[in-house]
C-alpha cells in the first residue's frame, strides 16, 4: 500500500510517517504545494493525506488535479479549518473523508484504514486475529465457526483497537471514534472504560485470551503477534 | 416631521405672512391714491359750476347745488363724506362730497359737488377676495411644485438611505448608489461609500484573521497532541504517566475551547445562512441513539416524549444545539436522574436534576460562566446555544424548580 502524506507542518509529518510505516504503510511525504504537485504527477498512490492550507497553494487544487488524472486513490483531507464550507467542498471535489487537527493518530490510521478496505477489496477483506475472525461489510465477528454477539458500539471498539493493535490507545481518543467529539464528557470516560471491559469479558469468554492491557491511566493496548 | 412637511409648511407660513403685509399696504395705497383723485375730480367739477354761474346760466349738473351766500362767507373748502338714498337701488350709497365758497362776479356763491366711491369696505372685501385667490392659488402650485421637485431632488438620497439600511458588511457585493446632482448629496455618497467600504474591508480582513488564527493554534496543538501520544507508546513510570495524562487532557480542553470559539465568532458573524428544513424530533432521535450507553452507564433514565416538528434551521447548526443542550444534561446530573427531553409543535424542553446555580442565572448564557464545582467545561457551550437561538429567532429560557432544570427553546 502505497500513501501520499501532503502535510507542511514538518513535526507533524514525522508523527503521522511514523505511524503509519509501522502499520505496514509505503510513505512518500510532499511538505509544500508544488512538491505534492510533483509527487501525484509522476507516481500512483493508494491513499492520499492532503492538508489543506499549503506553502505555495490550496491543497483542495491538488484534490481537483487527482480527479482530472482519473486517479484511484483514495483522498483524506486533513486541516485546521474546523468549518463546514471547506468540509462540503472537499466532500464534492471527490474526497473520501475529512478530519480536523487537531487529530489522533489512531483515528487517522483508522479512517486510513478503512479508506483502504473499501478501495481496494470493495469492503470484502476479512481481518483475521487468530480464530477471530470479523466481517467489515457485514460487521460481524465469528469465534471459529461461532457468531460472537456484541453491541454497535463494542464492535466499533474492538475494530478501532485492532486497526490500532499494538498501540496504547488513550481514553480520549476512544471516546471521540465512538461518541464523537461534540460530547464533552469532562474528562469522565466511565463510559469508555465500562465499554472496554465489555469487550474484553466477552473475547476472553470465547477465546480465554485477554488481548486489551490497561496502561496505567493512559489507556489500552489490544496485543497481538 | 418630514423634511418636505417642514419646508412646505415653512414655505406655507411665510407665504400667508407676506400676501397679509402685501394686501394692506395695496388698501392703504390705494385709499389715499383714489381720494386724492376723488378731490381733483370735485374741484374740476366745482370750478364748471363756477364757470357756469359766471356766464349766468342755469347750473344743472345732477348732484349739485349752488346757492348765494352773504359775503362774510370766507372762502373755504370742505371735503366730506356723506350718505344719499338711492332710488333705484333703494338704498343709502356713499358719497364724496366738495364744499366751497367762490367769488363769482362779485357775489359769493357755496357750490357743493358730490360724486360717489365704492365703499372702502368693498374694496376691502375684493382686495382681500382677489389675495386670497392668489394666495390659494400659490399655494397650490407652490405646495406642488414643491413637493415634485423635491421628490425628485431627494429620491437619490432615500434611495441611498433605504441601501444603508440593507447594508451589511457580511454582504458579498458592495452597496449600488444612487447618484445625485446636489453637492451635498454627493459629498454624503462619497462619504458613504467610502465609510461602508471600508467597514467591509475591515471585516473581511477579521474574518480571515480569524480562520489564520484558527489554523496557526489547530497546527500545533496537533503536533503537542501527537508527541503526548508519541510519548504514551514509551515504557514510562507511573507518575510520568500520570502528567502525560493531564497534559493530554489540558490539550484536549484547549482545542475544544479553540473550536468553540471560532464557532462562536462564525455565529457572531452570521457566517451560516443557509437555512433548510429539519425534522428536529429525528435528529434529536439520532442523538439520543448515539448518546444511549453515556446515559446507561451512569445509570440514568431518559424519558422523551417526541411529536413530529419541522424548523428552518442550519442543519450543522442544529446538531450542535441539540448536542450541546445534551451534554449540558449528561454532565450536570447525578448519577440515577432522570432527564425528560418533551417536543411539542412550537417547543423543545429537556429538563434534569442537579443542583441550583451557584452564580447569577442571568449568566448563564454568557460566555465563559461556569459553576464553581465543574471547571472542566470549556464555558461556552450554552453561549453556542444561545447564539443559535439567536440566529433561528428562537427564544431560550432556563428555569429551576424543585431540584430540576429546565431548558426550553421556542421555535416561534
Amino acid at each position: 500500500m502505497k500513501l501520499l502524506l501532503i502535510e507542511d507542518e514538518p513535526l507533524l509529518m514525522d508523527e503521522m510517517e511514523a505511524y503509519l510505516t509501522e502499520q505496514g504503510y509505503r510513505c512518500e511525504k510532499a511538505m509544500s504545494f508544488e512538491a505534492g504537485e510533483d509527487k501525484i504527477a509522476l507516481y500512483e498512490y493508494d491513499v492520499v493525506i492532503l492538508d489543506i492550507t499549503l506553502p505555495g497553494g490550496n491543497g483542495l487544487a491538488l484534490l481537483q488535479m487527482l480527479k482530472k488524472q482519473h486517479s484511484e486513490a483514495g483522498v483524506l483531507i486533513v486541516s485546521a479549518k474546523d468549518s463546514l464550507n471547506d468540509k462540503l467542498v472537499g466532500l464534492n471535489l471527490g474526497a473520501d473523508d475529512y478530519m480536523t487537527k487537531p487529530f489522533h493518530l489512531e483515528e487517522l490510521n483508522a479512517r486510513v484504514n478503512a479508506l483502504v478496505r473499501r478501495k481496494s477489496f470493495k469492503g470484502n477483506a476479512q481481518i483475521i486475529i487468530d480464530d477471530l475472525i470479523i466481517d467489515p461489510v457485514a460487521k460481524t465477528v465469528f469465534y471459529k465457526e461461532t457468531l460472537v454477539n456484541f453491541t454497535k458500539k463494542e464492535y466499533e471498539l474492538l475494530l478501532y483497537f485492532i486497526v490500532n493493535k499494538n498501540r496504547v490507545v488513550s481514553k480520549q481518543s476512544i471516546a471521540e471514534h465512538l461518541w464523537g467529539d461534540h460530547y464533552d464528557m469532562a474528562d469522565n470516560f466511565d463510559t469508555v472504560y465500562v465499554h472496554t471491559m465489555n469487550l474484553r469479558k466477552k473475547i476472553a469468554a470465547h477465546t480465554g485470551i485477554d488481548y486489551i492491557k490497561t496502561v496505567y491511566g493512559m489507556g489500552y493496548k489490544f496485543t497481538s503477534a | 416631521m418630514k423634511l418636505l412637511y417642514k419646508t412646505t409648511q415653512n414655505f406655507l407660513l411665510a407665504m400667508a405672512v407676506i400676501l397679509s403685509i402685501a394686501g394692506i399696504a395695496l388698501y392703504l395705497l390705494l385709499r389715499q391714491e383714489v381720494t386724492a383723485e376723488i378731490k381733483e375730480q370735485l374741484e374740476l367739477q366745482a370750478d364748471l359750476v363756477a364757470d357756469q354761474v359766471a356766464q349766468g346760466k342755469t347750473v344743472n349738473f345732477p348732484l349739485t347745488t349752488v346757492s348765494e351766500v352773504s359775503a362774510d362767507f370766507l372762502p373755504d373748502k370742505r371735503l366730506g363724506d356723506t350718505l344719499i338714498y338711492d332710488r333705484l337701488q333703494r338704498e343709502n350709497e356713499g358719497y364724496y362730497y366738495l364744499t366751497l365758497v367762490k367769488k363769482v362776479n362779485l357775489r359769493n356763491y357755496q357750490i357743493t359737488v358730490m360724486t360717489s366711491y365704492i365703499g372702502w369696505e368693498r374694496y376691502y372685501k375684493t382686495i382681500f377676495i382677489s389675495f386670497l385667490g392668489v394666495a390659494l392659488w400659490m399655494a397650490f402650485f407652490g405646495v406642488l411644485i414643491n413637493y415634485y421637485s423635491n421628490r425628485k431632488i431627494w429620491k437619490p438620497f432615500f434611495l441611498n438611505l433605504e441601501n444603508l439600511k440593507q447594508f451589511s458588511v457580511r454582504s458579498a457585493q458592495p452597496l449600488q448608489w444612487h447618484d445625485s446632482t446636489i453637492t451635498e448629496f454627493k459629498e454624503l455618497q462619497y462619504s458613504l461609500k467610502d465609510l461602508t467600504e471600508r467597514s467591509r474591508r475591515e471585516y473581511l480582513a477579521l474574518r480571515e484573521f480569524t480562520e489564520n488564527a484558527s489554523h496557526e493554534i489547530q497546527t500545533p496543538l496537533g503536533i503537542i497532541q501527537s508527541k503526548l501520544d508519541r510519548m504514551s507508546q514509551l515504557e514510562v513510570s507511573e507518575e510520568m504517566a500520570r502528567y502525560i495524562v493531564q497534559a493530554k487532557s489540558g490539550v484536549e480542553r484547549l482545542s475544544k475551547m479553540n473550536r468553540n470559539l471560532l464557532l462562536l465568532a462564525k455565529l457572531d458573524n452570521q457566517v451560516y445562512l443557509e437555512k433548510q428544513l429539519i425534522r428536529v424530533d429525528e435528529l434529536l432521535g439520532q442523538h439520543l441513539e448515539q448518546m444511549e450507553e453515556l446515559f446507561s452507564v451512569r445509570n440514568m433514565t431518559l424519558s422523551t416524549n417526541l411529536c413530529p416538528v419541522t424548523v428552518k434551521s442550519d442543519r450543522y447548526l442544529c446538531d450542535i444545539l441539540l448536542s450541546n443542550l445534551l451534554s449540558n444534561a449528561l454532565r450536570y446530573s447525578p448519577s440515577l436522574g432522570e432527564i425528560v427531553i418533551f417536543i411539542s409543535e412550537q417547543q423543545l424542553i429537556i429538563s434534569n436534576p442537579g443542583s441550583a446555580l451557584d452564580f447569577p442565572p442571568e449568566h448563564l448564557f454568557d460566555r465563559f460562566t461556569k459553576s464553581a464545582n465543574h471547571t472542566q467545561g470549556t464555558g461556552l457551550g450554552l453561549a453556542i446555544v444561545h447564539q443559535i437561538c439567536l440566529l433561528n429567532g428562537w427564544t431560550i429560557a432556563h428555569s429551576y424548580r424543585m431540584g430540576v432544570h429546565y431548558f426550553s427553546i421556542d421555535f416561534n
